[in-house]
């Protein structure tokens, strides 16, 4: 009886009795984000509920952002924080892919590492150095030899003159774009770079030995190849533009209302939340606030929700 | 045109093709990954529209001829080759030589199918597209041949718009033979076509290289000694980067000079 006891309890591996438990704890550990996640949301939108109730669709609408009135609408912070990141987008994409594609296909082995090294170096800047570059090195540079010269060569009455209208300080949606698109550059370099680097070696092979040049490779077998993935790369930059702030807080000039130009201040979410949140006294002002953020959670989130389904989905190409 | 009889004494040289019969040739070719010296002096006669199969154990180096014959090897940095590659009298392997213009004229299938992300039908047009400029009827044309070339065009006519990467394994297989014959290359070069296919897509793929002899030269690298032996029209024996014996596929199967090449053949290593 006794030896058939032994006998079973020796049959059963050593790790068990610590296997409930070990389940337990990571599934603790899953729990504990999905309700840090749930409770972010939660409390944003309780916290925003005054200011969405109390203006409505306005809030969405309008633009008139006034605390000494009590009356927000965020139209203005919204739209800057769309047309900041998609500018930063538009301006990074194309410098990225060229980082990523020298990189596979023309680099010498010798200069590989130096430009890896540098890319990872661009990322590792704190965002404030950023945005203290970016107010007392770039805004005064950007100011006399881009802003002025395009102001002054601008025909009356045309879209040109339109875009560049303003007061040529330096700051402002563009030159906010210009520095958040250096700071999303080597996120999407370095990531453009393993998706190229990972197509498999014969695809690339195959299409070279048909006499294919490298532009034709890249453009017709690599680039189709990753293409889910180097959507779901963008998506990825995009997440982070959308939510930098202290360097756009820094240089986009802050201003409430629609940028009317390309040198116009604006503001975005992330810069006016920073700007006003110290200083904010009335519980409107604050919830307006809170509200901004769940504005842009739900922008970001939306994002990268897009981002993961694309780059899920890209084994089945 | 230069044999390259004197420079291979060393191999067993058993039968060459006859010297106005052969299309392209390695002198003296040598080959390097960085450091390592893979291939040594090798030189090896491929006679005009037959097929010669390179054989020999992993690592013996057949594969690396291979890749020199085209310099697909040039996308790597420190890979280099030394000697002579001569197709149609002229050294592909001198300074200044149009690589990719070489690449239209010698062709390569890979050891696993590479179908680009692309439909059938702009597959086997790639390379007609690289080079030429013709009409849409043209293109059509050439895509058909190719693809009965290849002897897929029964299984795909209906369906050229689909992704080739839909196709199964044998037929994206003969998809990639089809779009390397599309572009007319006068060589193909053959890199273990059959060694991710089960045996019936084996058979046809065979069958397929068995025709496209009648226009092509072809160069194969196969570790399956039946094939070897049921498709090719001459055979190389490779071992530790060097040309050990080259003859007819029958003499080298049937009476091999070397020992290495008898204990291989038989079966006996590798």
């Amino acid at each position: 009886m006794t030896d058939a006891v032994s006998d079973l309890s020796r049959a059963i591996p050593k790790g068990t009795s610590l296997d409930t438990p070990f389940r337990l704890l990571c599934g603790a550990a899953a729990t504990l984000l999905l309700v840090a996640l749930g409770g972010v949301l939660v409390s944003l939108a309780i916290g925003g509920w005054p200011a969405f109730h109390k203006f409505g669709f306005a809030f969405f609408t309008t633009s008139h952002w006034n605390p000494v009135t009590d009356v927000y609408g965020a139209a203005g912070p919204i739209v800057g924080t769309i047309v900041s990141a998609i500018l930063a987008l538009a301006m990074s994409l194309p410098v990225a892919f060229g980082v990523a594609v020298f990189l596979t296909e023309f680099c010498p082995p010798i200069l590989r590492k130096p430009i890896g090294v540098a890319v990872e170096l661009l990322a590792g800047v704190p965002s404030i150095v950023y945005g203290m570059w970016g107010l007392f090195v770039f805004a005064p540079f950007f100011a006399e030899k881009v802003q002025i010269p395009l102001m002054s060569a601008a025909p009356p009455g045309s879209i040109w003159e339109t875009l560049t209208s303003g007061i040529p300080n330096g700051s402002g949606v563009l030159s906010a774009s210009i520095i958040l698109a250096i700071m999303i550059l080597p996120y999407m370099a370095a990531m453009f770079r393993v998706l190229f680097h990972n197509t498999p070696p014969p695809l690339r092979e195959s299409a070279y030995a048909l006499g294919a040049t490298p532009l034709e490779v890249v453009m017709s077998v690599t680039l189709p190849h990753v293409r889910r993935s180097a959507v779901g790369a963008v998506m990825l930059g995009l997440g982070r533009a959308l939510g930098e702030t202290m360097a756009v807080t820094f240089i986009i000039g802050n201003a409430h209302g629609f940028p009317k130009s390309l040198f116009d201040s604006g503001s975005t979410i992330a810069s006016t939340i920073a700007n006003e949140f110290a200083e904010a006294t009335s519980d409107m002002h604050t919830s307006a606030l809170v509200a901004l953020g769940f504005v842009l959670f739900l922008i970001t989130f939306s994002v990268l929700a897009i981002a993961r389904a694309l780059l899920g989905s890209a084994k089945e190409v | 045109m230069t044999t390259s009889l004197q420079s291979v004494e060393k191999a067993l040289i058993v039968e060459a093709p006859a010297a106005e019969t052969i299309k392209l040739e390695t002198q003296d070719l040598s080959f390097y990954y960085g450091d390592h010296k893979s291939l040594h002096e090798v030189s090896i006669p491929f006679a005009d529209k037959a097929v010669t199969a390179l054989i020999g154990p992993s690592g013996c180096g057949k594969s690396t001829l291979l890749r020199a014959l085209n310099r697909i090897y040039n996308l790597y940095p420190g890979h280099r080759a030394e000697g002579q590659i001569i197709l149609d009298g002229k050294d592909i392997l001198a300074r200044g030589a149009d690589i990719a213009g070489l690449r239209t004229k010698v062709g390569m299938v890979f050891q696993k199918p590479t179908p680009f992300p692309m439909s059938i039908y702009d597959n086997v047009a790639f390379g007609v597209r690289l080079y030429e400029n013709i009409s849409k009827a043209e293109l059509d044309n050439r895509v058909e041949e190719a693809l009965r070339r290849a002897a897929l065009w029964d299984e795909v006519k209906d369906k050229l718009k689909r992704p080739g990467t839909g196709l199964s394994g044998g037929q994206q297989q003969r998809l990639c033979v089809a779009r390397g014959v599309a572009v007319r290359p006068e060589v193909l070069l053959l890199d273990e076509p059959a060694s991710a296919l089960d045996p019936i897509s084996t058979a046809k793929l065979e069958e397929t290289i068995t025709q496209l002899k009648q226009d092509h030269t072809i160069v194969i690298v196969t570790h399956n000694m039946g094939q070897a032996a049921r498709i090719s029209d001459y055979t190389a024996f490779m071992y530790l980067g060097r040309l050990v014996e080259f003859g007819r596929t029958e003499q080298v199967f049937t009476t091999p000079r070397a020992k290495r090449t008898q204990d291989y053949v038989t079966g006996r290593f590798g």
